[in-house]
């Protein structure tokens, strides 16, 4: 009894853990996009750049960068994107580090031996 | 995207961090929250946190009004000037060790720019350890970014790639 | 020793004689009013070790003085008025101590500070009076003098109507003194109090009924029990504060002093209902006098009120104790007469202290409106500290002496149940319950009387400016330290006040009220008890203990001091705090019944959120004894006179005839 009584003061008061498997319902959750870089264009990145409301979306030279931060899961850049952009899925993005929630795609759609599609 | 089981190690980057915030908060954390001027639906996903769905009780982590209780500060909202004040003497007023945890988009620099009647993100007003995206981000994600404050959950957007073709010859 | 004792009340006299000379002619500037305070501290002092030896003693001294047509003055230092030589001894040492600071040198000071002087003599002869036509000049000179105290400041607003009031109802008292003394006197065949103490028991009941009520309504106008009361909210306040501490701290206790001197030494032995009557005008005297200094702004005439409530308690000790004496629990009797001479004794203490530090707050400040004043523990902090130690005093509060007193007066109380007739019981644990009343209301009047002022934020620019520097500070502390030692050193004083006890009843209660371990206990050794001096002790050891830890186990790291947290609003505004009225607020509801307030309320347009302008409200508590008591008799009194004004109608003719009909009526009478 003394052992489990010092136990939870030194340790908190928490009595489970989390849960293992998250909820099958969580997948329709609103989430940041996916890329498929190999259809990516240019002048799609722009596009797509130019619609997002919350500034998440920019390209510089031949990369799109994705500010997760800033996302805030509309989905107008799915619509826009024709298949080359879908939603992702995660929302467990917590980070300690800024700099990680940007992420770069490469451009590669625009080279001539694309493999199309 | 199939999700991993979620495990309790404690590692990552700011590993220093971590491991002081376990030891000093444990598994007893007392949050405040803060709103710089939301729209309040961060606060509802926040408010959820104490239902019995996701009950945040049970892992040891409990809402006080006053920031001299608390250990954490939820901040919500793009940190408005006018709520400088506000935002400020609730960070004094908090004893350390303490974090601050920003949670929405708006909080992390989106949706409102930086000009003459908000700051645009609450980092550019008081230092925040951990960053919790989403519009507004859902209690399981919430829940996620308090576990990663105090160390129990290993981030997982380090590793993620959006790029679905990566790893096929361009 | 009785000689010292006598000695002692002399040079006292003859103190406060040179001092009435010394301010008359030198007050004009600083030396001489030094000097006349100086002069006056030491009648003081010589009159409160006088109290206090008479008091040990127990045995007092005669002296006589001529023989003019009425038998002369003859002046009898008696034990019952030991505590009143005492606290009349304290009041004028700290008064003396106070005033060369408080007041400016000049014209006014040097008449007023004479005067004072004068009335202090006056005061002393009151209590050492040993034949009737000594008492009845010794207590009119003091009213008067009293009356010319009031009129200091006559230009300023309210205190002519002040100082009309007060000798008004002085000499409407004063004339139902003269007429119990009348009776007594003529039913005797004597003028000297001692023989009449000592014939009273062969005088005819109907008489000594007579001549005791006349007495307690005489003196209840001026120790200012309800009905009585109305002029001293109206008088003390307009006093320079310390003629309002002298008022208040020791004139007050002179009509408690008459009570006493009737109902115990003149017509002692007295049916149940002199007490009861008396018991009860002093329970409804001290609930009303706290409700209405609850609804008090102003912070003087708060104090007046107060004293109205104490004055209640005080007479309902001596009250209780008449009726448990008539009904042959003596040794309560006994116990409730000390519990009433201590009380007087307590609240003499730290009513002047509240009412010099009035002056004080109302010097550097500008105000007596406690909705002007805050924040004023910062700016004047000795005088914080020392109004603390009155005010815990006056609140009962252990472990000083009002919590000793109180105490001591709800175990007098309650002990009722040893009296045979039940409704007589009943009686006194309906005012044992009014008692209690007054005592919670009294904390409640009195963190509001502390807190408004001293704590939390300046609600006005002359309260934010206030400075302690030149304000008088020693003679309030010496008060302070007068608090604490009656408090802790209760039971030693309570000796001194069995013997006088002692004198008056004939009862030796120092085996049933003290066992040598400093206790208390009240007449009764089953019931109860409680030692001040080992409360004393406790609380200090109570305190120090979590003090200790905290030292020993302080954190080594460096902390900071955050500002308090207040919500995150901009800036904390001074309006945005209770005020006295708002505080008062739950009571007002509460007995609206009792005050009938009218309220008035103005506002710029109909919106009830008051963004379009200002919103007042005026407050105003209906006064129902000058409505309902006052008004009336003086309207009748305007019909009798105007009935009889046609006597008088100014024709020569009309007068000529009223000799004529005189001269005619004495011839008639003459020769038949």
């Amino acid at each position: 009894m003394a052992f489990w009584f010092y136990r939870g003061v030194r340790r908190g008061v928490a009595t489970t853990r989390y849960p293992p498997t998250i909820d099958s319902w969580t997948r329709g959750l609103p989430s940041p996009p996916a890329f498929h870089s190999a259809r990516l264009t240019a002048a799609l990145v722009d596009g797509l750049a130019h619609a997002c409301p919350a500034g998440a979306l920019a390209r510089e030279e031949h990369e799109l960068v994705v500010d997760l931060g800033h996302c805030t899961g509309c989905g107008e850049c799915v619509d826009l994107g024709r298949g080359a952009v879908v939603p992702s899925g995660e929302f467990l993005l917590a980070t300690s580090d800024r700099a990680a929630l940007i992420k770069r795609v490469p451009i590669r759609g625009d080279s001539e031996t694309s493999d199309g599609g | 995207m199939a999700v991993d089981g979620l495990d309790l190690a404690v590692g990552g980057l700011s590993a220093e961090l971590r491991r002081r915030a376990l030891r000093l908060f444990g598994r007893s954390l007392h949050i405040r929250t803060v709103d710089t001027g939301s729209c309040a639906v961060c606060e509802s996903e926040i408010r959820l946190l104490a239902s019995p769905h996701y009950d945040l009780h049970r892992l040891g982590f409990f809402f006080t009004p006053a920031p001299r209780h608390a250990d954490l500060l939820m901040v919500t909202g793009p940190a408005v000037r006018a709520a400088d004040n506000l935002l400020l003497k609730a960070y004094e007023a908090t004893p350390d060790p303490k974090a601050v945890i920003a949670v929405g988009a708006c909080a992390l620099g989106g949706v409102y720019p930086e000009d003459s009647l908000v700051h645009g993100a609450v980092d550019r007003v008081v230092p925040v350890d951990v960053f919790v995206p989403g519009c507004p981000p859902s209690p399981v994600a919430l829940l996620q970014g308090l576990l990663v404050v105090v160390g129990r959950l290993e981030e997982r957007v380090r590793t993620l790639s959006l790029d679905l073709d990566a790893g096929r010859a361009g | 020793m009785t000689h010292a004792i006598g000695a002692l009340a002399l040079a006292a006299a003859a103190g406060w004689l040179a001092a009435a000379g010394v301010a008359g002619v030198g007050a004009v500037r600083r030396p001489g009013l030094r000097a006349s305070a100086l002069l006056s501290g030491a009648g003081g002092g010589a009159a409160a070790a006088c109290g206090v030896l008479l008091a040990v003693h127990g045995a007092g001294t005669t002296v006589r003085l001529g023989a003019g047509p009425v038998g002369g003055a003859s002046f009898e230092i008696a034990p019952l008025a030991a505590p009143f030589i005492l606290l009349l001894g304290l009041v004028a040492a700290a008064i003396a101590l106070y005033s060369p600071r408080y007041h400016e040198p000049g014209q006014g000071t040097a008449v007023y500070l004479a005067v004072y002087n004068l009335a202090l003599l006056a005061s002393l002869a009151v209590l050492v009076a040993g034949n009737v036509v000594a008492f009845l000049v010794a207590w009119e000179s003091m009213a008067l003098l009293c009356y010319l105290l009031i009129l200091r400041h006559h230009k300023r607003e309210g205190v002519a109507q002040g100082a009309f009031l007060f000798v008004a109802l002085s000499e409407i008292g004063f004339l139902m003194i003269v007429l119990a003394f009348a009776i007594l006197a003529t039913q005797t065949g004597t003028l000297d109090l001692a023989t009449i103490a000592a014939r009273s028991s062969g005088v005819h009941a109907g008489w000594r009924s007579a001549a005791y009520v006349l007495a307690l309504c005489g003196f209840a106008c001026k120790a200012g029990l309800v009905p009585f009361h109305v002029w001293l909210p109206a008088a003390h306040p307009v006093a320079p504060a310390d003629g309002s501490a002298f008022l208040s701290g020791l004139v007050i206790k002179l009509g408690v002093y008459g009570i006493a001197l009737f109902g115990f030494t003149l017509v002692p032995g007295g049916p149940a209902w002199w007490g009861l009557l008396t018991m009860g005008l002093g329970a409804i005297s001290a609930v009303l006098g706290i409700l209405y200094a609850l609804m008090e702004r102003d912070l003087k005439r708060f104090l007046a009120y107060s004293s109205i409530e104490n004055i209640g308690i005080i007479v309902t000790a001596l009250g209780s104790g008449m009726t448990f004496t008539a009904y042959g629990q003596r040794a309560i009797g006994a116990f409730l007469l000390i519990v009433a001479l201590y009380h007087s004794i307590n609240h003499g203490t730290y009513k002047t202290l509240l009412f010099l530090e009035a002056g004080v707050i109302e010097h550097a400040t500008g105000t007596r409106d406690l909705d002007r004043l805050g924040g004023l523990i910062r700016r004047l902090p000795r005088t914080a500290v020392i109004c603390l130690i009155g005010t815990v005093a006056i609140a009962a509060l252990p472990p000083l002496n009002g919590f000793v007193s109180e105490w001591m007066l709800f175990q007098g109380l309650f002990q009722g149940f040893r009296i045979s007739s039940h409704l007589v019981g009943i009686l006194i644990v309906i005012a044992g319950a009014l008692i209690a009343l007054t005592g919670g209301l009294a904390i409640n009047a009195f963190a509001r009387a502390y807190g408004i002022p001293f704590l939390g934020m300046p609600r006005s620019g002359p309260a934010a400016h206030a400075g302690e520097s030149r304000q008088p500070v020693a003679g309030p502390a010496l008060l302070a330290g007068a608090c604490v030692f009656l408090g802790l050193g209760a039971p030693l004083v309570l000796t001194a006040l069995d013997r006088v006890a002692r004198s008056a009843t004939g009862l030796d209660i120092r085996s049933v009220l003290l066992v040598p371990k400093l206790t208390v206990i009240p007449a009764h050794t089953d019931f109860s008890g409680f030692s001040p001096t080992y409360l004393a002790l406790f609380l200090l050891a109570v305190t120090a203990v979590p003090i200790l830890i905290f030292l020993a186990g302080r954190p080594r790291a460096r902390s900071r001091r955050p500002p308090v947290w207040d919500g995150g609003i901009l800036s904390f505004k001074p309006r945005m705090q209770y005020t006295a009225t708002t505080h008062a607020n739950p009571v007002r509801v509460t007995f609206e019944p009792l005050y009938r307030p009218s309220v008035h309320v103005e506002r710029a347009s109909d919106d009830p959120a008051g963004r379009s302008g200002p919103v007042h409200y005026r407050f105003h508590v209906t006064p129902i004894f000058d409505r309902y008591l006052y008004r009336p008799v003086i309207r009748l009194v305007r019909a009798l006179a105007d009935l009889a004004r046609p006597i008088q109608s100014g024709d020569v003719n009309l007068y000529l005839f009223y000799v004529f009909v005189v001269v005619l009526i004495a011839y008639a009478v003459y020769t038949l």
